[in-house]
Protein backbone atom coordinates (compact mmCIF):
# COMPACT_ATOMS: atom_id res chain seq x y z
CA UNK A 1 0.00 0.00 0.00
CA UNK A 2 1.42 3.42 -0.96
CA UNK A 3 1.84 6.18 1.64
CA UNK A 4 -0.86 8.83 1.83
CA UNK A 5 0.05 12.40 0.91
CA UNK A 6 -0.32 13.56 4.52
CA UNK A 7 -0.72 11.57 7.67
CA UNK A 8 -1.13 12.82 11.23
CA UNK A 9 -0.01 10.28 13.84
CA UNK A 10 -1.08 10.87 17.44
CA UNK A 11 -0.45 14.61 17.18
CA UNK A 12 -0.24 16.41 20.51
CA UNK A 13 0.62 20.03 21.11
CA UNK A 14 0.84 21.76 24.46
CA UNK A 15 1.88 25.25 25.51
CA UNK A 16 2.98 26.87 28.77
CA UNK A 17 4.76 23.76 30.07
CA UNK A 18 1.76 21.56 29.39
CA UNK A 19 -0.84 23.77 31.10
CA UNK A 20 -2.56 24.44 27.73
CA UNK A 21 -3.20 21.43 25.52
CA UNK A 22 -4.16 22.52 21.99
CA UNK A 23 -4.08 19.02 20.46
CA UNK A 24 -4.60 15.86 22.49
CA UNK A 25 -3.84 13.07 20.02
CA UNK A 26 -5.02 13.54 16.46
CA UNK A 27 -4.79 10.83 13.78
CA UNK A 28 -5.94 10.99 10.14
CA UNK A 29 -4.75 10.44 6.58
CA UNK A 30 -5.26 12.67 3.58
CA UNK A 31 -4.78 11.35 0.06
CA UNK A 32 -3.46 13.38 -2.87
CA UNK A 33 -6.15 15.46 -4.57
CA UNK A 34 -8.58 15.35 -1.63
CA UNK A 35 -10.63 18.35 -0.48
CA UNK A 36 -10.87 18.28 3.29
CA UNK A 37 -12.61 20.77 5.55
CA UNK A 38 -11.54 21.03 9.18
CA UNK A 39 -14.03 22.75 11.44
CA UNK A 40 -14.50 23.39 15.10
CA UNK A 41 -15.24 26.13 17.59
CA UNK A 42 -12.70 28.79 18.53
CA UNK A 43 -9.82 27.32 20.52
CA UNK A 44 -10.54 23.80 19.38
CA UNK A 45 -7.03 23.45 17.92
CA UNK A 46 -7.89 23.57 14.20
CA UNK A 47 -5.43 26.35 13.35
CA UNK A 48 -2.71 24.65 15.41
CA UNK A 49 -3.36 21.51 13.39
CA UNK A 50 -3.14 23.47 10.13
CA UNK A 51 0.18 25.01 11.19
CA UNK A 52 1.59 21.53 11.79
CA UNK A 53 0.29 20.18 8.50
CA UNK A 54 1.91 23.22 6.81
CA UNK A 55 5.26 22.77 8.52
CA UNK A 56 5.06 26.05 10.42
CA UNK A 57 5.24 24.32 13.78
CA UNK A 58 6.20 20.94 15.22
CA UNK A 59 4.05 18.81 17.54
CA UNK A 60 5.01 18.23 21.16
CA UNK A 61 4.64 14.54 20.39
CA UNK A 62 3.47 12.46 17.48
CA UNK A 63 4.38 13.29 13.91
CA UNK A 64 3.16 14.51 10.53
CA UNK A 65 4.23 12.38 7.58
CA UNK A 66 4.44 13.77 4.06
CA UNK A 67 4.47 10.91 1.55
CA UNK A 68 5.63 8.69 4.42
CA UNK A 69 8.50 10.95 5.56
CA UNK A 70 8.36 12.72 8.95
CA UNK A 71 8.23 16.53 8.82
CA UNK A 72 11.08 18.15 10.76
CA UNK A 73 13.05 14.89 10.76
CA UNK A 74 13.35 13.43 7.28
CA UNK A 75 11.76 16.42 5.57
CA UNK A 76 13.19 19.91 6.16
CA UNK A 77 10.35 22.25 7.15
CA UNK A 78 11.61 25.24 5.15
CA UNK A 79 11.99 23.17 2.00
CA UNK A 80 8.61 21.56 2.58
CA UNK A 81 6.87 24.94 2.91
CA UNK A 82 8.72 26.32 -0.07
CA UNK A 83 8.01 23.46 -2.47
CA UNK A 84 4.87 21.68 -1.29
CA UNK A 85 2.66 24.15 0.60
CA UNK A 86 0.63 27.18 -0.39
CA UNK A 87 -0.85 29.11 2.54
CA UNK A 88 -3.98 31.26 2.42
CA UNK A 89 -4.86 33.26 5.53
CA UNK A 90 -8.01 34.84 6.86
CA UNK A 91 -6.33 38.28 7.06
CA UNK A 92 -4.74 37.85 3.60
CA UNK A 93 -1.29 38.81 4.94
CA UNK A 94 -0.25 40.73 1.83
CA UNK A 95 2.83 42.92 2.16
CA UNK A 96 1.63 46.55 2.16
CA UNK A 97 4.65 48.01 0.34
CA UNK A 98 4.29 45.69 -2.65
CA UNK A 99 1.75 45.84 -5.45
CA UNK A 100 -0.30 42.77 -6.38
CA UNK A 101 2.21 41.60 -8.97
CA UNK A 102 5.10 41.97 -6.52
CA UNK A 103 3.22 40.27 -3.69
CA UNK A 104 2.88 37.16 -5.84
CA UNK A 105 6.54 37.31 -6.85
CA UNK A 106 7.76 37.59 -3.27
CA UNK A 107 6.87 33.95 -2.70
CA UNK A 108 9.12 32.99 -5.59
CA UNK A 109 12.13 35.03 -4.43
CA UNK A 110 13.27 32.19 -2.20
CA UNK A 111 13.60 29.93 -5.24
CA UNK A 112 16.37 30.32 -7.79
CA UNK A 113 14.21 31.29 -10.73
CA UNK A 114 14.85 33.89 -13.40
CA UNK A 115 13.18 37.21 -12.68
CA UNK A 116 11.35 37.37 -16.03
CA UNK A 117 9.89 33.90 -15.33
CA UNK A 118 8.76 35.09 -11.92
CA UNK A 119 6.96 38.14 -13.20
CA UNK A 120 5.36 36.29 -16.12
CA UNK A 121 4.07 33.57 -13.82
CA UNK A 122 2.80 36.09 -11.28
CA UNK A 123 0.94 37.99 -14.01
CA UNK A 124 -0.55 34.78 -15.38
CA UNK A 125 -1.79 33.72 -11.93
CA UNK A 126 -3.34 37.13 -11.26
CA UNK A 127 -5.03 37.02 -14.65
CA UNK A 128 -6.40 33.61 -13.73
CA UNK A 129 -7.81 35.20 -10.58
CA UNK A 130 -9.49 37.87 -12.70
CA UNK A 131 -7.12 40.60 -11.54
CA UNK A 132 -5.38 41.51 -14.80
CA UNK A 133 -6.47 45.13 -14.32
CA UNK A 134 -5.17 45.21 -10.73
CA UNK A 135 -1.54 44.13 -11.24
CA UNK A 136 -0.05 47.37 -10.02
CA UNK A 137 -2.53 48.09 -7.29
CA UNK A 138 -1.34 48.02 -3.69
CA UNK A 139 -3.25 46.06 -1.04
CA UNK A 140 -4.88 49.21 0.34
CA UNK A 141 -6.23 49.92 -3.14
CA UNK A 142 -7.93 46.51 -3.42
CA UNK A 143 -11.22 45.23 -2.04
CA UNK A 144 -11.20 42.40 0.52
CA UNK A 145 -12.21 39.87 -2.12
CA UNK A 146 -9.49 41.09 -4.48
CA UNK A 147 -6.89 40.87 -1.72
CA UNK A 148 -7.81 37.29 -1.03
CA UNK A 149 -7.54 36.47 -4.73
CA UNK A 150 -4.03 38.00 -4.76
CA UNK A 151 -3.24 35.82 -1.73
CA UNK A 152 -4.50 32.74 -3.60
CA UNK A 153 -2.33 33.62 -6.61
CA UNK A 154 0.61 33.98 -4.23
CA UNK A 155 -0.14 30.59 -2.66
CA UNK A 156 -0.04 29.01 -6.13
CA UNK A 157 3.20 30.75 -7.15
CA UNK A 158 5.54 27.88 -6.30
CA UNK A 159 3.19 25.18 -7.70
CA UNK A 160 2.58 23.49 -4.35
CA UNK A 161 1.07 20.03 -3.90
CA UNK A 162 -1.14 21.19 -1.02
CA UNK A 163 -3.20 24.34 -0.48
CA UNK A 164 -3.83 25.15 3.18
CA UNK A 165 -6.49 27.78 3.77
CA UNK A 166 -7.02 29.12 7.29
CA UNK A 167 -10.52 30.66 7.47
CA UNK A 168 -10.17 31.99 3.88
CA UNK A 169 -13.62 33.59 3.94
CA UNK A 170 -13.50 34.89 7.50
CA UNK A 171 -13.10 38.53 6.44
CA UNK A 172 -15.42 38.40 3.42
CA UNK A 173 -19.10 39.01 2.75
CA UNK A 174 -21.27 36.16 1.53
CA UNK A 175 -20.89 36.98 -2.17
CA UNK A 176 -17.10 37.15 -1.99
CA UNK A 177 -17.02 34.07 0.27
CA UNK A 178 -18.85 32.03 -2.31
CA UNK A 179 -16.57 33.36 -5.06
CA UNK A 180 -13.40 32.49 -3.16
CA UNK A 181 -14.61 28.95 -2.38
CA UNK A 182 -15.56 28.53 -6.01
CA UNK A 183 -12.02 29.57 -7.04
CA UNK A 184 -10.40 27.21 -4.51
CA UNK A 185 -12.48 24.25 -5.61
CA UNK A 186 -11.80 25.09 -9.26
CA UNK A 187 -8.04 25.19 -8.60
CA UNK A 188 -8.20 21.78 -6.89
CA UNK A 189 -10.11 20.25 -9.75
CA UNK A 190 -8.01 21.74 -12.55
CA UNK A 191 -4.63 21.21 -10.94
CA UNK A 192 -5.36 18.06 -8.98
CA UNK A 193 -4.07 19.69 -5.81
CA UNK A 194 -4.94 18.72 -2.26
CA UNK A 195 -7.09 21.38 -0.55
CA UNK A 196 -7.39 21.61 3.21
CA UNK A 197 -9.66 24.37 4.50
CA UNK A 198 -10.00 25.31 8.15
CA UNK A 199 -13.34 27.00 8.76
CA UNK A 200 -15.89 27.64 11.43
CA UNK A 201 -18.62 28.17 8.81
CA UNK A 202 -20.75 25.04 8.70
CA UNK A 203 -22.05 25.49 5.16
CA UNK A 204 -18.50 25.63 3.78
CA UNK A 205 -17.45 22.64 5.88
CA UNK A 206 -20.54 20.72 4.80
CA UNK A 207 -19.87 21.36 1.10
CA UNK A 208 -16.46 19.62 1.28
CA UNK A 209 -16.37 15.93 0.30
CA UNK A 210 -14.63 15.18 3.59
CA UNK A 211 -15.20 16.97 6.86
CA UNK A 212 -13.06 16.62 10.02
CA UNK A 213 -14.57 18.10 13.18
CA UNK A 214 -12.28 19.07 16.03
CA UNK A 215 -13.29 19.84 19.59
CA UNK A 216 -10.98 20.32 22.58
CA UNK A 217 -7.97 19.15 20.60
CA UNK A 218 -9.51 15.86 19.48
CA UNK A 219 -11.29 14.69 16.33
CA UNK A 220 -14.99 14.16 16.99
CA UNK A 221 -16.31 10.79 16.00
CA UNK B 1 6.76 43.19 -18.21
CA UNK B 2 6.41 45.82 -15.45
CA UNK B 3 7.08 45.55 -11.71
CA UNK B 4 9.76 42.88 -11.67
CA UNK B 5 10.65 42.24 -8.06
CA UNK B 6 14.25 41.40 -7.26
CA UNK B 7 15.74 40.60 -3.89
CA UNK B 8 17.57 43.93 -3.75
CA UNK B 9 14.48 45.75 -5.04
CA UNK B 10 12.49 44.25 -2.18
CA UNK B 11 15.19 45.36 0.28
CA UNK B 12 15.04 48.94 -1.08
CA UNK B 13 11.25 49.01 -0.77
CA UNK B 14 11.57 47.94 2.85
CA UNK B 15 14.05 50.72 3.53
CA UNK B 16 12.03 53.32 1.68
CA UNK B 17 8.84 52.69 3.63
CA UNK B 18 10.42 54.61 6.54
CA UNK B 19 11.95 57.38 4.50
CA UNK B 20 12.88 59.76 7.29
CA UNK B 21 14.52 57.06 9.39
CA UNK B 22 16.40 55.74 6.37
CA UNK B 23 17.59 59.23 5.43
CA UNK B 24 18.72 59.96 8.98
CA UNK B 25 20.58 56.66 9.08
CA UNK B 26 22.18 57.48 5.74
CA UNK B 27 23.18 60.83 7.24
CA UNK B 28 24.99 59.03 10.06
CA UNK B 29 27.01 56.71 7.85
CA UNK B 30 27.62 59.55 5.38
CA UNK B 31 29.14 61.57 8.20
CA UNK B 32 31.40 58.67 9.19
CA UNK B 33 32.61 57.91 5.69
CA UNK B 34 32.86 61.61 4.83
CA UNK B 35 35.09 62.13 7.87
CA UNK B 36 37.16 59.11 6.86
CA UNK B 37 37.62 60.30 3.28
CA UNK B 38 38.43 63.87 4.29
CA UNK B 39 40.63 63.28 7.32
CA UNK B 40 42.47 60.14 6.29
CA UNK B 41 42.74 61.50 2.75
CA UNK B 42 44.17 64.70 4.18
CA UNK B 43 46.75 62.86 6.29
CA UNK B 44 47.73 60.56 3.42
CA UNK B 45 48.06 63.44 1.01
CA UNK B 46 50.23 65.05 3.66
CA UNK B 47 52.44 61.94 3.68
CA UNK B 48 52.59 61.91 -0.12
CA UNK B 49 53.67 65.54 -0.17
CA UNK B 50 56.30 64.76 2.42
CA UNK B 51 57.59 61.98 0.17
CA UNK B 52 57.69 64.39 -2.77
CA UNK B 53 59.72 66.77 -0.63
CA UNK B 54 62.48 64.16 -0.54
CA UNK B 55 62.15 62.69 -4.02
CA UNK B 56 61.95 66.03 -5.82
CA UNK B 57 65.25 67.08 -4.23
CA UNK B 58 66.93 63.67 -4.66
CA UNK B 59 67.29 62.98 -0.94
CA UNK B 60 67.95 59.29 -0.20
CA UNK B 61 68.24 59.31 3.59
CA UNK B 62 67.02 61.58 6.38
CA UNK B 63 69.06 61.59 9.58
CA UNK B 64 67.24 62.62 12.77
CA UNK B 65 67.69 62.29 16.51
CA UNK B 66 66.80 58.85 17.89
CA UNK B 67 63.68 58.51 20.06
CA UNK B 68 62.76 62.19 19.96
CA UNK B 69 59.51 63.55 18.61
CA UNK B 70 61.18 66.92 18.06
CA UNK B 71 64.61 66.13 16.66
CA UNK B 72 67.59 68.34 17.55
CA UNK B 73 71.12 67.47 16.47
CA UNK B 74 74.51 69.17 16.64
CA UNK B 75 75.30 70.74 13.30
CA UNK B 76 78.89 69.50 13.60
CA UNK B 77 77.72 65.91 13.13
CA UNK B 78 77.13 66.73 9.46
CA UNK B 79 80.86 66.64 8.74
CA UNK B 80 81.13 63.06 10.04
CA UNK B 81 78.24 61.94 7.86
CA UNK B 82 79.55 63.75 4.79
CA UNK B 83 82.90 61.98 5.20
CA UNK B 84 81.38 58.50 4.84
CA UNK B 85 82.26 56.70 1.59
CA UNK B 86 78.72 56.25 0.21
CA UNK B 87 77.60 59.82 0.98
CA UNK B 88 77.74 62.32 -1.87
CA UNK B 89 76.13 65.28 -0.05
CA UNK B 90 74.92 65.88 3.48
CA UNK B 91 73.05 69.08 4.20
CA UNK B 92 71.69 70.29 7.53
CA UNK B 93 68.18 71.70 7.81
CA UNK B 94 65.77 73.14 10.33
CA UNK B 95 62.06 72.65 9.99
CA UNK B 96 59.33 74.49 11.88
CA UNK B 97 55.71 75.58 11.57
CA UNK B 98 55.16 79.30 12.14
CA UNK B 99 52.35 81.82 12.11
CA UNK B 100 53.14 84.29 9.34
CA UNK B 101 50.00 86.33 9.86
CA UNK B 102 47.01 85.80 12.20
CA UNK B 103 45.34 83.87 9.34
CA UNK B 104 48.21 82.14 7.60
CA UNK B 105 50.70 79.67 8.99
CA UNK B 106 53.33 77.89 6.97
CA UNK B 107 56.27 75.55 7.14
CA UNK B 108 59.54 77.44 7.47
CA UNK B 109 62.79 75.73 6.43
CA UNK B 110 66.30 76.75 7.19
CA UNK B 111 68.71 75.54 4.50
CA UNK B 112 72.30 76.51 3.77
CA UNK B 113 72.58 78.57 0.60
CA UNK B 114 74.59 75.82 -1.06
CA UNK B 115 72.07 73.06 -0.26
CA UNK B 116 71.46 70.70 -3.17
CA UNK B 117 67.76 70.91 -2.30
CA UNK B 118 67.67 74.45 -3.68
CA UNK B 119 68.63 73.02 -7.09
CA UNK B 120 65.19 71.31 -7.25
CA UNK B 121 63.36 74.66 -7.11
CA UNK B 122 62.37 76.65 -10.18
CA UNK B 123 62.45 80.39 -9.60
CA UNK B 124 59.41 82.23 -10.90
CA UNK B 125 60.90 85.59 -9.96
CA UNK B 126 63.99 86.76 -8.11
CA UNK B 127 66.66 84.29 -7.03
CA UNK B 128 68.37 82.48 -4.16
CA UNK B 129 69.12 83.90 -0.69
CA UNK B 130 72.61 84.26 0.76
CA UNK B 131 73.93 82.84 4.02
CA UNK B 132 74.23 85.39 6.78
CA UNK B 133 71.66 87.73 5.23
CA UNK B 134 68.15 88.51 6.43
CA UNK B 135 66.70 87.12 3.26
CA UNK B 136 64.18 84.46 2.39
CA UNK B 137 62.34 82.94 -0.54
CA UNK B 138 58.64 82.04 -0.79
CA UNK B 139 56.80 79.21 -2.48
CA UNK B 140 54.53 80.45 -5.22
CA UNK B 141 51.23 79.52 -3.60
CA UNK B 142 52.28 81.09 -0.30
CA UNK B 143 53.45 84.22 -2.08
CA UNK B 144 50.06 84.44 -3.77
CA UNK B 145 48.24 84.01 -0.45
CA UNK B 146 50.41 86.66 1.22
CA UNK B 147 50.36 88.86 -1.90
CA UNK B 148 54.14 89.24 -1.69
CA UNK B 149 56.72 89.63 -4.42
CA UNK B 150 60.52 89.87 -4.42
CA UNK B 151 61.60 93.11 -2.77
CA UNK B 152 58.83 93.00 -0.14
CA UNK B 153 59.57 92.16 3.46
CA UNK B 154 58.14 89.48 5.71
CA UNK B 155 58.34 89.63 9.49
CA UNK B 156 59.17 86.42 11.34
CA UNK B 157 59.51 86.28 15.14
CA UNK B 158 59.86 90.07 15.19
CA UNK B 159 62.62 90.19 12.57
CA UNK B 160 62.10 91.63 9.10
CA UNK B 161 63.36 89.52 6.20
CA UNK B 162 63.68 90.63 2.60
CA UNK B 163 61.95 88.44 0.06
CA UNK B 164 64.51 87.78 -2.66
CA UNK B 165 62.74 85.12 -4.73
CA UNK B 166 59.53 83.27 -5.42
CA UNK B 167 59.85 79.68 -6.54
CA UNK B 168 57.84 76.72 -7.75
CA UNK B 169 58.57 73.48 -5.84
CA UNK B 170 57.93 69.79 -6.37
CA UNK B 171 55.88 69.32 -3.22
CA UNK B 172 53.04 71.25 -1.58
CA UNK B 173 55.19 71.25 1.55
CA UNK B 174 57.73 73.35 -0.32
CA UNK B 175 55.31 75.15 -2.61
CA UNK B 176 53.54 76.63 0.42
CA UNK B 177 56.67 77.19 2.49
CA UNK B 178 59.22 79.81 3.48
CA UNK B 179 62.91 78.96 3.01
CA UNK B 180 65.61 81.04 4.61
CA UNK B 181 69.31 80.70 5.35
CA UNK B 182 70.02 78.07 7.99
CA UNK B 183 71.97 80.49 10.17
CA UNK B 184 69.08 82.98 10.22
CA UNK B 185 66.62 80.22 11.07
CA UNK B 186 68.90 79.13 13.94
CA UNK B 187 68.83 82.68 15.29
CA UNK B 188 65.08 83.17 15.24
CA UNK B 189 64.52 79.62 16.58
CA UNK B 190 67.19 79.94 19.29
CA UNK B 191 68.91 76.86 17.87
CA UNK B 192 72.42 78.14 17.29
CA UNK B 193 74.67 75.21 16.36
CA UNK B 194 71.69 72.88 16.20
CA UNK B 195 69.66 71.44 13.32
CA UNK B 196 66.50 69.38 13.00
CA UNK B 197 67.88 66.84 10.52
CA UNK B 198 70.47 66.11 7.88
CA UNK B 199 69.38 65.24 4.38
CA UNK B 200 71.71 62.85 2.63
CA UNK B 201 72.14 62.25 -1.07
CA UNK B 202 74.10 59.07 -1.79
CA UNK B 203 76.64 58.47 -4.52
CA UNK B 204 75.39 56.57 -7.57
CA UNK B 205 74.42 52.96 -6.78
CA UNK B 206 77.49 50.76 -7.34
CA UNK B 207 77.13 47.78 -9.68
CA UNK B 208 75.98 44.46 -8.20
CA UNK B 209 73.79 45.91 -5.45
CA UNK B 210 70.14 46.99 -5.45
CA UNK B 211 69.12 50.53 -4.51
CA UNK B 212 67.33 49.31 -1.38
CA UNK B 213 70.34 47.29 -0.21
CA UNK B 214 72.59 50.25 -0.96
CA UNK B 215 70.43 52.56 1.15
CA UNK B 216 70.38 50.01 3.99
CA UNK B 217 74.18 49.78 3.86
CA UNK B 218 74.48 53.54 4.00
CA UNK B 219 72.03 53.74 6.89
CA UNK B 220 74.15 51.26 8.87
CA UNK B 221 77.30 53.21 8.07
CA UNK B 222 75.73 56.47 9.27
CA UNK B 223 74.30 54.99 12.47
CA UNK B 224 77.65 53.28 13.24
CA UNK B 225 79.62 56.46 12.63
CA UNK B 226 77.28 58.75 14.56
CA UNK B 227 75.58 57.18 17.57
CA UNK B 228 72.28 58.66 18.82
CA UNK B 229 71.02 59.26 15.31
CA UNK B 230 68.41 57.48 13.26
CA UNK B 231 69.09 57.18 9.53
CA UNK B 232 65.85 56.49 7.68
CA UNK B 233 65.27 55.93 3.98
CA UNK B 234 63.34 58.90 2.62
CA UNK B 235 60.20 56.79 1.98
CA UNK B 236 60.14 55.55 5.59
CA UNK B 237 60.83 59.01 6.95
CA UNK B 238 57.86 60.38 5.03
CA UNK B 239 55.58 57.77 6.61
CA UNK B 240 57.13 57.63 10.06
CA UNK B 241 57.92 61.17 11.02
CA UNK B 242 56.15 62.49 14.05
CA UNK B 243 54.04 65.08 12.24
CA UNK B 244 52.71 62.60 9.69
CA UNK B 245 52.10 59.96 12.37
CA UNK B 246 50.20 62.50 14.45
CA UNK B 247 48.12 63.48 11.41
CA UNK B 248 47.36 59.80 10.72
CA UNK B 249 46.42 59.13 14.35
CA UNK B 250 44.10 62.13 14.59
CA UNK B 251 42.51 61.26 11.22
CA UNK B 252 41.91 57.61 12.07
CA UNK B 253 40.78 58.36 15.62
CA UNK B 254 38.28 61.03 14.62
CA UNK B 255 36.88 59.15 11.65
CA UNK B 256 36.64 55.91 13.69
CA UNK B 257 34.44 57.69 16.21
CA UNK B 258 32.27 59.09 13.41
CA UNK B 259 32.09 55.65 11.76
CA UNK B 260 31.16 54.01 15.05
CA UNK B 261 28.26 56.45 15.43
CA UNK B 262 27.20 55.64 11.86
CA UNK B 263 27.34 51.89 12.54
CA UNK B 264 25.23 52.34 15.68
CA UNK B 265 22.70 54.24 13.55
CA UNK B 266 22.40 51.40 11.04
CA UNK B 267 22.23 48.79 13.82
CA UNK B 268 19.45 50.74 15.54
CA UNK B 269 17.52 51.17 12.28
CA UNK B 270 17.80 47.51 11.36
CA UNK B 271 16.87 46.35 14.87
CA UNK B 272 13.78 48.60 14.81
CA UNK B 273 12.94 47.43 11.31
CA UNK B 274 13.12 43.74 12.26
CA UNK B 275 11.00 44.41 15.35
CA UNK B 276 8.36 46.26 13.31
CA UNK B 277 8.33 43.59 10.60
CA UNK B 278 8.08 40.56 12.88
CA UNK B 279 4.67 39.73 11.42
CA UNK B 280 5.94 40.13 7.84
CA UNK B 281 8.91 37.88 8.56
CA UNK B 282 6.37 35.28 9.70
CA UNK B 283 4.51 35.66 6.39
CA UNK B 284 7.75 35.26 4.43
CA UNK B 285 8.61 32.13 6.40
CA UNK B 286 5.12 30.74 5.72
CA UNK B 287 5.69 31.44 2.02
CA UNK B 288 8.75 29.22 2.05
CA UNK B 289 11.52 31.66 2.88
CA UNK B 290 14.29 29.94 4.80
CA UNK B 291 16.17 31.49 7.75
CA UNK B 292 19.06 32.18 5.37
CA UNK B 293 16.76 34.19 3.10
CA UNK B 294 15.64 36.34 6.05
CA UNK B 295 19.29 36.88 7.04
CA UNK B 296 20.16 37.74 3.45
CA UNK B 297 17.29 40.24 3.19
CA UNK B 298 18.22 42.07 6.40
CA UNK B 299 21.91 42.08 5.55
CA UNK B 300 21.09 43.35 2.05
CA UNK B 301 19.14 46.23 3.59
CA UNK B 302 21.96 47.03 6.04
CA UNK B 303 24.57 46.77 3.29
CA UNK B 304 22.51 48.98 0.99
CA UNK B 305 22.46 51.60 3.75
CA UNK B 306 26.22 51.26 4.21
CA UNK B 307 26.93 51.34 0.46
CA UNK B 308 24.68 54.34 -0.22
CA UNK B 309 25.98 56.19 2.82
CA UNK B 310 29.48 55.35 1.63
CA UNK B 311 28.89 56.77 -1.84
CA UNK B 312 27.39 59.98 -0.49
CA UNK B 313 30.11 60.13 2.17
CA UNK B 314 32.83 59.90 -0.48
CA UNK B 315 31.32 62.84 -2.37
CA UNK B 316 30.95 64.86 0.85
CA UNK B 317 34.45 63.93 2.07
CA UNK B 318 35.99 64.83 -1.25
CA UNK B 319 34.17 68.14 -1.19
CA UNK B 320 35.47 68.85 2.32
CA UNK B 321 38.98 67.93 1.22
CA UNK B 322 38.81 70.31 -1.72
CA UNK B 323 37.48 73.01 0.57
CA UNK B 324 40.35 72.45 3.03
CA UNK B 325 42.82 72.60 0.18
CA UNK B 326 41.35 75.93 -0.91
CA UNK B 327 41.60 77.53 2.54
CA UNK B 328 44.74 79.59 3.24
CA UNK B 329 45.11 78.00 6.71
CA UNK B 330 45.39 74.46 5.34
CA UNK B 331 45.91 74.78 1.61
CA UNK B 332 49.63 75.48 1.92
CA UNK B 333 50.28 72.25 3.76
CA UNK B 334 48.64 69.73 1.49
CA UNK B 335 47.10 69.35 -1.95
CA UNK B 336 43.57 67.95 -2.40
CA UNK B 337 44.36 64.65 -4.04
CA UNK B 338 42.49 61.46 -3.15
CA UNK B 339 43.79 58.18 -4.50
CA UNK B 340 41.30 55.76 -6.12
CA UNK B 341 42.56 53.17 -3.63
CA UNK B 342 41.42 55.40 -0.76
CA UNK B 343 37.97 55.73 -2.34
CA UNK B 344 37.66 51.96 -2.79
CA UNK B 345 38.86 51.48 0.79
CA UNK B 346 36.22 53.96 2.02
CA UNK B 347 33.48 52.14 0.15
CA UNK B 348 34.62 48.78 1.50
CA UNK B 349 34.61 50.17 5.04
CA UNK B 350 31.09 51.51 4.46
CA UNK B 351 29.84 48.13 3.21
CA UNK B 352 31.61 46.30 6.04
CA UNK B 353 30.02 48.73 8.51
CA UNK B 354 26.58 47.90 7.08
CA UNK B 355 27.25 44.18 7.33
CA UNK B 356 28.54 44.47 10.90
CA UNK B 357 25.59 46.62 11.95
CA UNK B 358 23.06 44.28 10.31
CA UNK B 359 24.49 41.05 11.70
CA UNK B 360 22.66 40.99 15.04
CA UNK B 361 19.25 42.15 13.70
CA UNK B 362 19.58 39.55 10.92
CA UNK B 363 20.34 36.82 13.42
CA UNK B 364 17.34 37.86 15.52
CA UNK B 365 15.05 37.93 12.50
CA UNK B 366 16.17 34.48 11.41
CA UNK B 367 15.55 33.02 14.85
CA UNK B 368 11.89 34.06 14.93
CA UNK B 369 9.48 31.13 15.02
CA UNK B 370 7.21 31.37 11.94
CA UNK B 371 4.08 30.73 14.02
CA UNK B 372 5.01 33.23 16.74
CA UNK B 373 5.91 35.80 14.09
CA UNK B 374 2.59 35.29 12.28
CA UNK B 375 0.69 35.82 15.54
CA UNK B 376 2.60 39.03 16.26
CA UNK B 377 0.63 42.19 15.55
Amino acid sequence: MSSPLLEAQDLKKSYDDGRVQALRGVDFRIEAGEYVAISGPSGSGKSTLLHMLGGLDLPSSGQVLFRGAALGKTVNLDTYRSLQIGFIFQAFHLLPTLCALENVQVAMLAKHERSNHRVERAAALLEEMGLSNRLRHYPNELSAGERQRVAIARALANKPAILLADEPTGNLDSVNSAHIMEILEGIREQRGMTLIVVTHEQDIAASAPRHIRIRDGRIEA
Amino acid sequence: MPSQLSFTGFAWKNLWRRRLRTLLTLGGITMGIGAFVALVGFSRAFETEWMRLYTSAGTDIAVVQTNFVKSELDQSLGAKIAALPDVARCVPMIFNLMDLTPDVNAIVYGWPADSYELDALTFVSGGRFHDGQRELILGQSLANDLKKIPGDTLSLEGTDFKIVGVYHGGSALVEGAVIMPLDQMQIISSMQGKVTAFHVRLRPVPPGISYDDYVKRAESEIEAAVPQVLADPAADRAANNAVVELAHSVAWGTSSIALFIGILGIANTMAMSVFERTHEIGILRALGWKSQHVILLILTEATALGFSGGLIGIVVGWGVLRLLAALPETGNIVSASVSPLHLVESLLIAVASGLAAGAYPAWRGARLSPVEALRYE
